[in-house]
C-alpha cells in the first residue's frame, strides 16, 4: 500500500516537472478552463431566462451539476484520458511489453504514469461553483450531505475509470481504433443536464444500462438532499455499481493481457 | 481552370477512399453531430413544456424539434475541423509537403472536408430519420424557403469553412495554440444559434451573435428551413448578408495567406 502510494506520488512528480517547463501553456490552460466554465455559465443563464425551471430544476441545482460535471469532466481529462491513451498507443506499438516487464501489478501501473496536472483548476473551479450553488439553494453547505456527495463523486470517477479501462483493453483486439474514446464523450454529453429532460425510457437506459446518472445527476441530486429528484438508496447503489464495473474491468483486462503477444519485434 | 478541377477531383476520390477506411472511425466523430443536437432539444422542450404557456422563446416542443432537426443536418454539413488542424500540420511538418504540390493546401482541406460528409452520409440520414421520427417536429416550411434554405445551406458552409480556415493560419505564429480550435468552435456553438436558437439568448448575447458571422453559419440557414423566416425578402437579405461574410473572408484569406507563407519555417523534416 505504502510502494502503492510511494510510486503515484513519483509519477506526480514527474508529471509536474514536465509541465513546469511549459509555463506560458500552463497559463494559456488555466485561461482556457476559466473561459470554458464561463461558456457554461453563459448557457445556465440561457436556460433560465426562458424558463424557471427545468422539470423542478433551477438556477442553484444546475449550479451544482455544472459543478459535478466540471470537476468529473476535469478528474477524468487529468489522470484517466492520459493513462489511457498511452495504453492504445503503447498495445498498438508493442510497447506495453515494458509495463508487463515491471514488478508492479499491470493495471495499477497503466493506470498512474502520466497526470496532467494543470486540468486540476477544472476541479477547482468546478467545486467552487458547486459550493455556490449549494449555498444559494441552502444557505450553506451541510455537512452529512457533503460527506455522502464525495463518496458519490468517488463512486462517479471510479464507474468512469472502469469504462475507459474496458474501451482501451478493447485495443487488444481492435489495434486500429484510436477513437474509440470518442463512444465515451459522446456518450457523456448526455450528462451536462439532469436525466429527468429526458424520456422515461431514456432515462431507465442512462441509469440501468449505461450508469450515467451516477455520474453527474445523482451526486448533485445527493448534495442538495432532495428525496424527490434522487431515491434514497442512491448512493448505496451508486457504490455497488462502481464495485461491480471495476471488477468486471479487471477481469477484463486480464482477460485481454492474454491475448497480447506483443507488436514490435 | 482545368487542371486544378482535374486534381481537385483526385484529392475528392484519394479523399473519399481514405474516410471509408477509416469508417469506423469517422462514423464516431459523426455520432457527436446527432447526439448533441439531440440532447439540446431534450433539454429546450422540457423547458418549453415547464413553463405555463408550453412554449419558451416563442418555440412550442414541436418547434424545437424542428429547429434541432433541422440543425442537427445543417451542422453535420456545414461541419468544419481546419481550425484545429493547421498546428498539427505545422509541428509534424506535413504542411511543409504539402505547400512543394502544385495546388494550395486548402483544395486538400476542402476535399477532405466533402469526403467526410459524403462518406458519413449513409450512416447520418438514417439516423435523421430515426430522430425526427422519435420526436416529431412541426414543420411548416414552404417551397421557396426550403429552396432558398437549401443555397443557405450551402453558403453558410462555406462561411464556416473559410472562416475556420483563416482562423487556422494563427497556427503559423503559435504552432502550440490549440485552444484555438476550441474557441472557435465554441463561439459557433453559442452564437451560431447552436447551444439555443438566437431569439432564446439573453440581449448582450444576442448583440454580439448579430455582429460576428456565426449566425449565419448555422441559426440562418436553420430558421430559413424549418419556415420561421417568414418573407422572401428577408430570406434574400439574409443570404446577401451571407455572401458578403463569405466575399470578405476569402479576401482576408488571400491577404493573410501571403503573409503566412512569408513567415512561415518549417518544421521538422
Amino acid at each position: 500500500m505504502i510502494r502503492a502510494i510511494k510510486l503515484i506520488l513519483l509519477f506526480a512528480r514527474v508529471s509536474v516537472q514536465n509541465i513546469a517547463a511549459y509555463r506560458f501553456e500552463m497559463i494559456m490552460r488555466s485561461i482556457m478552463s476559466v473561459l470554458h466554465l464561463g461558456a457554461e455559465l453563459v448557457g445556465v443563464w440561457t436556460i433560465f431566462k426562458n424558463t424557471q425551471s427545468l422539470q423542478g430544476w433551477g438556477v442553484p441545482h444546475m449550479l451544482v451539476l455544472v459543478g459535478v460535471y466540471r470537476i468529473i469532466a476535469g478528474g477524468i481529462r487529468m489522470s484517466i484520458v492520459p493513462n489511457m491513451r498511452r495504453v492504445f498507443d503503447d498495445i498498438r506499438d508493442g510497447t506495453l511489453d515494458f509495463v508487463l516487464l515491471k514488478p508492479v501489478n499491470s493495471q495499477f501501473l497503466v493506470s498512474i504514469r502520466e497526470f496532467i496536472v494543470w486540468r486540476i483548476a477544472d476541479v477547482i473551479l468546478g467545486a467552487a461553483v458547486a459550493v455556490v450553488g449549494c449555498v444559494m439553494l441552502l444557505g450553506r453547505v451541510p455537512p452529512g450531505p457533503a460527506a455522502v456527495f464525495v463518496v458519490m463523486l468517488a463512486a462517479g470517477f471510479a464507474i468512469v475509470y472502469a469504462v475507459w479501462l474496458i474501451l482501451a483493453t478493447l485495443c487488444f483486439w481492435f489495434v486500429r481504433i484510436q477513437n474509440i474514446e470518442m463512444i465515451f464523450w459522446n456518450v457523456f454529453e448526455a450528462g451536462r443536464f439532469p436525466i429527468v429532460i429526458y424520456r422515461p425510457w431514456v432515462q431507465w437506459v442512462l441509469t440501468f444500462i449505461v450508469p450515467l446518472a451516477f455520474i453527474t445527476t445523482f451526486p448533485a441530486g445527493v448534495l442538495f438532499g432532495d428525496s424527490t429528484m434522487v431515491p434514497r438508496a442512491t448512493p448505496l447503489l451508486a457504490v455497488l455499481v462502481a464495485v461491480v464495473l471495476l471488477v468486471i474491468s479487471n477481469r477484463f483486462w486480464r482477460f485481454g493481457l492474454r491475448h497480447y503477444s506483443g507488436a514490435s519485434g | 481552370m482545368m487542371r486544378v478541377l482535374r486534381a481537385f477531383a483526385a484529392y475528392h476520390r484519394a479523399g473519399v477512399q481514405t474516410m471509408f477506411q477509416y469508417r469506423a472511425e469517422i462514423v464516431l466523430w459523426a455520432i457527436w453531430g446527432l447526439v448533441n443536437p439531440a440532447v439540446l432539444y431534450a433539454m429546450w422542450s422540457s423547458a418549453a413544456e415547464s413553463n405555463p404557456d408550453h412554449t419558451a422563446a416563442g418555440f412550442s416542443r414541436g418547434e424545437f424539434a424542428a429547429y434541432y432537426f433541422v440543425l442537427m443536418i445543417v451542422g453535420h454539413l456545414a461541419a468544419a475541423w481546419d481550425a484545429y488542424e493547421m498546428g498539427y500540420l505545422i509541428r509534424t511538418g506535413q504542411l511543409s509537403s504539402l505547400l512543394l504540390r502544385p495546388l494550395l493546401p486548402i483544395w486538400k482541406a476542402i476535399a477532405d472536408n466533402l469526403s467526410y460528409k459524403v462518406a458519413t452520409l449513409l450512416f447520418v440520414v438514417p439516423m435523421w430519420f430515426v430522430f425526427a421520427w422519435v420526436v416529431r417536429p412541426e414543420f411548416k416550411a414552404a417551397w421557396w424557403q426550403l429552396g432558398l434554405g437549401a443555397v443557405a445551406l450551402v453558403f453558410g458552409a462555406i462561411l464556416n469553412f473559410m472562416l475556420g480556415y483563416l482562423v487556422s493560419l494563427v497556427a503559423f505564429w503559435a504552432t502550440k495554440l490549440d485552444a484555438m480550435g476550441e474557441v472557435y468552435f465554441g463561439l459557433g456553438m453559442f452564437l451560431g444559434g447552436r447551444f439555443a436558437p438566437l431569439e432564446a439568448l439573453p440581449r448582450p448575447v444576442y448583440w454580439i451573435a448579430a455582429c460576428l458571422p456565426f449566425r449565419w453559419m448555422f441559426a440562418f440557414p436553420s430558421e430559413l428551413l424549418m419556415g420561421r423566416t417568414a418573407t422572401v425578402a428577408e430570406a434574400v437579405a439574409g443570404l446577401a448578408i451571407q455572401a458578403a461574410w463569405i466575399l470578405g473572408v476569402i479576401a482576408a484569406f488571400k491577404v493573410c495567406w501571403a503573409v503566412a507563407l512569408k513567415h512561415y519555417t518549417a518544421v521538422s523534416g
